[in-house]
């Protein structure tokens, strides 16, 4: 019995070793080829940079992109440009390496190589609702101080975590992960806040929020007296 | 840097008109019929003392055509000529404004002028005396831009004072009240350049005119003055907010500095700019006036908007800042020169676009109402001569400032105080 049992464990073990070795040239392979890609990549996106910033390619787009300006401030378009030469070799790479790794083992699959363009479609989810909640809850926070609002940070943050919600729940459903779970424990969520707001101001805080928009709506516009400060 | 378009219209009635010495332009809508009963009286009063130059008074409006079988009788000494208004869609405050007079500026190269005046909308400054200010000191003392000083009580005008006026004042180095005005006069060869905007300005929708930088940067050697009008302007002020106001003229002013830095760069001190006219009585006082909701302002913003100054402000102003919220109502002093490095910060996080621009002017109105707090504090108690003085020792503090807002602007990343 013990013979069979030894026999059974050196079986499994070639198994394992034999698994592992075929998958070897397979990892390397991957790597080599992430590799060359970064490389590829990163030089091409410097060259491009430099090519558009001799061909003035930032003055000539800043005539009509402002939006892109207001929405990603640090990144000039050139830089944009060339961040997105780089991010798309460096997805070629992972394609082509795991390709590379696919055929060496039928392990990553067609369907594995099929949800690719999924996660890059997320991703460019994910920094979209970023971009969009940080610029929304900065307007809404600076407007909420210059109209004097106390609970303008409270707005900000409410806005931020709405849009960052959303934003997952878009993503997430993107991935097709959770399924309908996802859709439900969303819609759940966002009706249950706005709900709950509902009946916040329609009953349980009927008196005090009204009194809060008396307040708001008897202080006057200006904040220093109109008649002695003139400011323009 | 494109010029005002004129329609054809106007260029028949220019071709029409040929040229003239002096042109008077209006940069807003008025009546017709109000504008030519003026202008005839002031015409008769100006008297001899004109009658070798030829004026054309300018006001935006739909061209008329001469009514049919009725001779025009035009008098040799004026013609009056309606413009086609710029085409502006939804323009700011002053925006509307700056266009307006860019046209006139244009119409008195086109009719080769050798004095062009632009006034206010309201023709509160369209009398004799103001006209022969202008014209004497463009035409006898060789100026050419010169600027207005209105009678101004120290609560008036505040982003002016505040902000637009040191600024210009450290940056072009010419001691100019009001670097924007509603009236002003430009001499014929700097009217073509006061009537160009910069394609960056106008995509940016921050298109103002400062004559004032247009001459210190492109005409250095010409002289700037000033002259004293007893005017006051009325502001329609429903409907504006302060946030969008000063947005919209510290922006422009910011654009025009990230424009013209090769310029201001070079410039060191300030001149005196020569002024005519005799300046009116200080208007009383009045009642003190109270900065709670001022310092209130201040207080929230600087609660609130910490994250937003942090990326905007260095660690030494956010230290002083701290320090201030602590300090008690009547004890509130902004120092001059934190003010001025606070306004110098925020030029240079608009131009690194550090934050949206947008929200960078957003995040500079509670610390502007936080000065004005200090300012009413320390103005209070002073009268004319003494305000005078307090202004001049503020414009000083901007200038004794500038190599800190040169460093900053040359190594934004290495100099971080």
């Amino acid at each position: 019995m013990w013979q069979q049992v030894e026999q059974s464990l050196h079986s499994s073990m070639g198994l394992v070793v034999n698994k592992i070795a075929t998958l070897l040239p397979g990892i390397l392979a991957f790597i080599v080829a992430f590799l060359f890609f970064l490389l590829v990549g990163w030089l091409l996106s410097l060259l491009v940079s430099r090519i558009l910033s001799a061909l003035r390619f930032d003055e000539r787009m800043g005539r009509g992109a402002h939006a892109m300006a207001e929405w990603s401030p640090r990144a000039t378009p050139s830089l944009l440009v060339g961040r997105v030469v780089f991010w798309c070799f460096v997805i070629s790479g992972v394609v082509v390496g795991g390709s590379a790794l696919g055929t060496s083992e039928h392990i990553v699959s067609g369907w594995m190589l099929g949800y690719v363009p999924r996660v890059v479609g997320a991703a460019i989810l994910l920094l979209a609702g970023n971009m969009l909640a940080r610029f929304v809850s900065r307007s809404v926070l600076i407007t909420g101080v210059n109209l004097n609002l106390s609970y303008a940070r409270l707005l900000s943050m409410g806005v931020r975590w709405m849009i960052l919600v959303l934003t997952g729940a878009m993503v997430l459903d993107h991935l097709a992960l959770g399924g309908a779970i996802v859709e439900l424990g969303f819609g759940i969520l966002f009706g249950g806040i706005v709900f709950a707001l509902s009946l916040a101001v329609g009953l349980g805080s009927r008196d005090l929020v009204s009194r809060s928009l008396e307040r708001e709506a008897a202080r006057p516009v200006e904040v220093a007296q109109p008649e002695k400060i003139h400011h323009f | 840097m494109a010029a005002v378009e004129i329609t054809e219209e106007t260029k028949q009635q220019v071709e029409r008109i040929g040229s003239a010495d002096v042109v008077v332009g209006v940069a807003g809508a008025v009546s017709p019929e109000e504008l030519r009963t003026r202008v005839g009286r002031i015409m008769q009063e100006l008297g001899s003392g004109v009658s070798s130059q030829r004026f054309v008074f300018a006001w935006p409006a739909a061209p008329e055509p001469p009514a049919e079988g009725v001779p025009t009788a035009e008098d040799p000494t004026f013609a009056l000529l309606p413009f086609s208004p710029p085409a502006l869609g939804a323009a700011e405050f002053w925006a509307g404004i700056s266009a307006n007079q860019r046209a006139v500026l244009n119409l008195a190269a086109s009719l080769n002028a050798r004095v062009c005046i632009v006034l206010g909308q309201d023709l509160a400054a369209l009398d004799p005396h103001t006209i022969q200010l202008f014209t004497y000191a463009i035409l006898e003392r060789q100026c050419g831009v010169v600027m207005s000083v209105y009678p101004a009580a120290k609560y008036d005008g505040l982003i002016n004072t505040g902000i637009l006026s040191p600024l210009s004042r450290a940056l072009y180095g010419r001691r100019v009240r009001n670097p924007l005005a509603f009236d002003f006069a430009a001499s014929g060869p700097l009217c073509a350049s006061l009537a160009r905007v910069s394609t960056a300005a106008e995509s940016s929708g921050a298109a103002l005119l400062w004559p004032v930088t247009v001459a210190a940067t492109q005409f250095p050697q010409v002289p700037v003055g000033q002259v004293h009008i007893d005017v006051q302007h009325k502001v329609a002020t429903e409907g504006l907010e302060l946030s969008a106001v000063l947005g919209e003229l510290a922006g422009s002013l910011f654009q025009e500095m990230d424009a013209c830095a090769s310029h201001w760069q070079r410039i060191r001190g300030s001149q005196v700019a020569p002024m005519w006219g005799n300046s009116s009585l200080d208007s009383p006082d009045g009642q003190p006036i109270d900065t709670q909701p001022l310092l209130d302002s201040f207080l929230l913003g600087s609660k609130s908007l910490d994250e937003v100054w942090r990326l905007l402000l260095p660690p030494n102003t956010l230290l002083e800042l701290k320090r201030l919220t602590r300090v008690g109502p009547e004890q509130f002093r902004m120092p001059d020169e934190l003010w001025a490095s606070i306004v110098y910060d925020f030029a240079l996080a608009y131009r690194l676009r550090t934050i949206s621009r947008v929200h960078v002017l957003g995040a500079l109105t509670p610390l502007y109402l936080g000065w004005v707090a200090s300012w009413v504090h320390e103005v209070s108690n002073l009268g004319g001569a003494g305000t005078e003085q307090r202004l001049e020792q503020f414009a000083r503090a901007w200038e004794e400032k500038k190599p800190y807002l040169l460093s900053r602007w040359r190594w934004p990343d290495r100099f971080n105080p």
